[in-house]
């Protein structure tokens, strides 16, 4: 088998057993690797209805073809597992050594079920299986893990993914950290967490060989080429903190909880602004060329890495426009281990309750829009399960059900997961994106904004025309996680699907066509969407906060802009025809067997947390 | 490379009647409408004119022609010697429709030539040219010999000709080459000056361009009825460090869009723009 090893390692952390198996060739060819691979194994090994902190719920670690080949951008990896933040799949990408080292055991998967009897970190090398105490890691950082891992197996070349404190406390929003960066979105860090599990430690020595190793270093040079040419210019030469400043004047800026697309004092926080008064220095993640991370220096002398959803965030989402204050926030969630777009989005609907009297603790807290010290403490409130850091850590959906009232009206997640920095009223193909992405509010598992940002269609009108390119930019992106290649490389290829089956058929020795990789992409997407009908959802899940669709937008450009009901109910309908689903959503068999699917088929649905 | 100007001014006006250097333009002297424009991207800018010619006060170098009217060559030759540079952009005072876009093009070929010069309607062009400070010896052998066209010296040294089709990528109709010798032409410059800037619009930069500009918005005056295409050149004119980065012969590089008014995304050279319209000029790629 060339592009992949063709086998997974299981761990039962229960039991302590490890188990290699084989991969069916078939499998991989359906689902490739990554979100695909790693979804279709999620399919397998959790149990329909699982809770996601419950130890039956597997934490998977997929790798994918493109890893190793020396290809810019591909040193990535996805952790797939039920999101204890929504109830649905959670599927997170993360990029360091540990992708280059995961691959290295072996193996195309690692999973990981059951609960340790006490605090472990797991060290595997050599087709070997060590379990760890990690009772002297408790309470640290995912980054002094790190050292203090490989100082503990005198092993400097060990690669490390670990949870921070807010994992240990199961914060619905953890992380799962490595070297610096994050596996973010849907709380895969709580399910680690809730496995007693606090690293996962590799040291490997085996190469996936690829089929045509010159037809792939020939590929491999020329997008090298073209990723250090102008459509990369935004990512190099300042990174993706660039969008701030273009979409307050755009008018699609999320601010002080989405009460307003504009932030006055946007420009303070700017990326430009950072660039000429912060910068510290530029980083990448690994065999990229791209090199899209930014580092920043704050007052304290010390600096921290920031991306364009982390500065919205915690920046004009809660009101705050210092970027010190930003900057100092965003390295207490790293220490933590917290994803930022759900800090920031679950920090500024409690602001939003403390206005209006309704979240006990708030107060103590100093929860208010722009106040730096309610930031910093509700964070470590959050991380320590402090307080009402406690409630908080559940996230605004569970948080809004906990105190009731009208609170749920400005709790800004669809299914859980909290929104990303694109207002959906003046960006409708979003709107539509968002509200039907299987992980919840989502800007990565589809790239729906690009037709809005193109001139494709009249970003401030929805209609029926949105439906398939809703779908067509969610197989794309399907397709891309699974592969996996870096969102920001995909302008580097003239016509991607040509070329990517191309590039597949050199790594794997496969004869995949333009066809097969669109058909891999559909078929991708609909079997995470089957997992999450197999969880219990329902069309109601496919929905988008009360305050998008109630208020018009107050201020800029967009000034009077609105979304409502019946738009975005016409426009979902647009897309499950596009999808060819039934009116409700639901999968007809029909497509399951077009699909190659019907090994899939739900079972009853259980209840969701 | 490290460039700056050099203006002949030294000329006899003869058929214009009046010095040319001081025909009033855009509101001011026409020699000083010169300078402002080329100081937006040469650091320095020497006048070379003849022994007793009155000139405004103007922060440049001021060479002197030491025999008066005997042509170019002298001219060319005065101000290289002048000038602290390596290469030069040389002009005339009576070119008032420079394009900058295509100057800065031009000072982009010089690197491995002694001489940039355009070849527009038939000739070369030599007061619309670069030059490396070091072939100053070979004009000053050219006087002594009175060869006194500066044509003869692209022979002897490395010279890149810059054809037509390559000069119409940035200024289409030759504008920027036209110069007056006579009352009417002088007319018929204001006229095209006139109708080039009577509507105005604003450029917001966000992103590289801000960063490459240093500057968050400029004003630009254009004609009525003008494209993306010449809002593009005209933008690259006033902020040169622009071109070959974010614009290229009037067109956006990839990897970069035009937004009109905070509604239309726009990246066709042909889209209309209209007096008022605020253009955003931004990153194509809204990932992040």
């Amino acid at each position: 088998m060339y592009g992949f090893h063709g086998s997974l390692l299981h761990i039962d952390l229960s039991s302590g057993q490890s188990h290699w198996r084989a991969i069916e060739e078939t499998r991989l060819h359906r689902f490739l690797g990554g979100i695909g691979l790693g979804a279709s194994l999620l399919y397998d090994y959790a149990p329909a209805g699982v809770d996601p902190l419950a130890p039956a719920n597997p934490l998977i670690f997929a790798s994918a073809p493109l890893v190793g080949t020396g290809l810019t951008t591909t040193a990535k990896f996805a952790v797939v597992t039920k999101s204890p933040l929504t109830g649905f799949i959670a599927d997170s990408l993360s990029s360091s050594y540990f992708a280059l080292e995961l691959k290295r055991l072996g193996i195309d998967a690692l999973i990981v079920t059951g609960q340790a009897a006490g605090w472990t970190y797991l060290f595997i090398h050599n087709g070997k299986v060590e379990f760890h105490s990690a009772q002297q890691l408790r309470g640290k950082s995912a980054l002094e893990c790190e050292s203090l891992i490989r100082g503990d197996l005198n092993n400097s070349s060990a690669r490390i993914a670990a949870i921070g404190k807010a994992g240990e406390n199961r914060v619905r929003f953890a992380t799962i950290s490595n070297e610096g960066r994050h596996a973010g979105r849907g709380g895969v860090g709580a399910v680690m967490g809730a496995k007693n599990l606090k690293a996962i430690a590799l040291c490997g020595d085996r190469s996936a060989i690829v089929a045509d190793s010159s037809g792939v270093a020939s590929i491999a040079a020329t997008l090298r080429a073209r990723s250090l040419g102008s459509l990369t210019d935004k990512y190099r030469n300042i990174g993706t903190v660039a969008n701030l400043s273009v979409f307050n004047r755009l008018g699609v800026l999320p601010t002080r909880n989405f009460q307003q697309s504009t932030f006055d004092e946007a420009e303070s926080l700017s990326g430009e602004t950072l660039t000429e008064n912060n910068f510290s220095r530029r980083n990448g993640c690994a065999a990229c060329t791209i090199r899209c991370e930014r580092l920043f220096k704050a007052l304290d002398g010390g600096e921290q890495r920031l991306e364009y959803e982390t500065l919205f965030a915690l920046g004009p989402l809660c009101g705050v426009h210092e970027p010190d204050i930003v900057l100092r926030a965003a390295r207490l969630c790293d220490h933590y281990g917290i994803d930022t777009i759900s800090a920031g989005g679950t920090l500024a609907w409690a602001m939003e309750c403390n206005e209006k009297c309704l979240l006990p603790g708030a107060q103590d807290l100093g929860l208010r829009f722009g106040e730096a010290a309610g930031v910093f403490g509700a964070i470590e409130a959050i991380g320590e399960r402090r307080g009402a850091g406690d409630l908080l850590a559940e996230g605004s959906r569970l948080a809004a059900l906990a105190i009731g009232g009208e609170s749920r009206r400005w709790a800004m997640h669809v299914k859980g997961l909290e929104l990303p920095g694109y207002e959906p009223r003046s960006l409708k193909t979003m709107a539509l994106g968002l509200a039907v992405s299987p992980r919840g509010a989502c800007h990565n598992r589809s790239g729906a904004y690009e037709a809005d940002f193109s001139g494709e269609v009249d970003r401030f009108k929805a209609d029926a025309s949105r439906g398939a390119l809703v779908r067509d930019s969610e197989d794309f992106a399907a397709v891309l996680d699974s592969l996996i290649v870096c969102k920001f490389l995909r302008k580097c290829f003239t016509d991607f699907y040509r070329e990517g089956a191309e590039l597949l058929s050199k790594v794997t020795g496969w004869d995949c066509t333009s066809d097969d990789l669109r058909r891999v992409g559909e078929r991708i997407h609909n079997l995470k969407k089957l997992f999450n009908i197999r969880e219990g959802w329902t069309s109601d899940d496919d929905w988008l906060p009360e305050r998008l669709l109630t208020e018009s937008l107050p201020t800029g450009i967009a000034r009077g802009v609105a979304l409502s009901p019946t738009e975005l109910r016409e426009m979902i309908q647009a897309y499950y025809a596009a999808r060819e689903w039934d009116e409700t959503g639901l999968i007809p068999e029909k497509k399951l067997s077009e699909l190659d699917l019907t090994g899939f088929l739900p079972q009853d649905a259980e209840t969701r947390i | 490379m490290d460039a700056g100007a050099v203006i002949l001014v030294g000329g006899k006006s003869s058929r214009m009647g009046r010095p040319k250097a001081l025909l009033p333009f855009d509101g001011e002297p026409l020699i000083a409408h010169i300078v402002r424009k080329l100081e937006t991207i040469f650091p320095e800018v020497v006048i070379v004119a003849a022994p007793d010619q009155e000139l405004p006060t103007l922060p440049v170098k001021i060479a002197r022609d030491d025999i008066a009217y005997q042509g170019p060559v002298s001219g060319i030759y005065h101000g290289l010697q002048t000038s602290t540079k390596e290469a030069c952009f040389v002009t005339s005072c009576d070119a008032p429709l420079l394009n900058l876009a295509f100057v800065s093009h031009l000072l982009a070929q010089i690197s491995d030539v002694d001489i940039v010069v355009p070849f527009w309607e038939e000739r070369f062009q030599p007061l619309h040219a670069v030059y490396r400070t070091s072939v100053a010896p070979l004009l000053k052998n050219q006087l002594e010999r009175g060869e006194l066209r500066p044509v003869f010296l692209f022979d002897k040294v490395r010279t890149r000709k810059v054809e037509e089709e390559e000069i119409r990528g940035f200024d289409p109709d030759g504008m920027s080459m036209l110069n007056m010798n006579s009352p009417e032409e002088y007319e018929t410059a204001l006229r095209l000056w006139h109708i080039r800037n009577s509507i105005s619009v604003s450029v917001e930069l966000f992103g590289v361009p801000r960063l490459l500009a240093k500057t968050r918005s400029v004003t630009l005056n254009l004609a009525e009825g003008a494209t993306l295409a010449q809002v593009l050149s005209a933008l690259a004119e006033k902020l040169p460090m622009l071109a070959g980065r974010v614009i290229e012969a009037g067109s956006l590089i990839s990897g970069y869009t035009c937004n009109i008014n905070g509604l239309d995304f726009v990246r066709t050279p042909n889209a209309k723009v209209a007096s008022g319209d605020k253009i955003f000029l931004l990153s194509a790629d809204a990932g992040g």
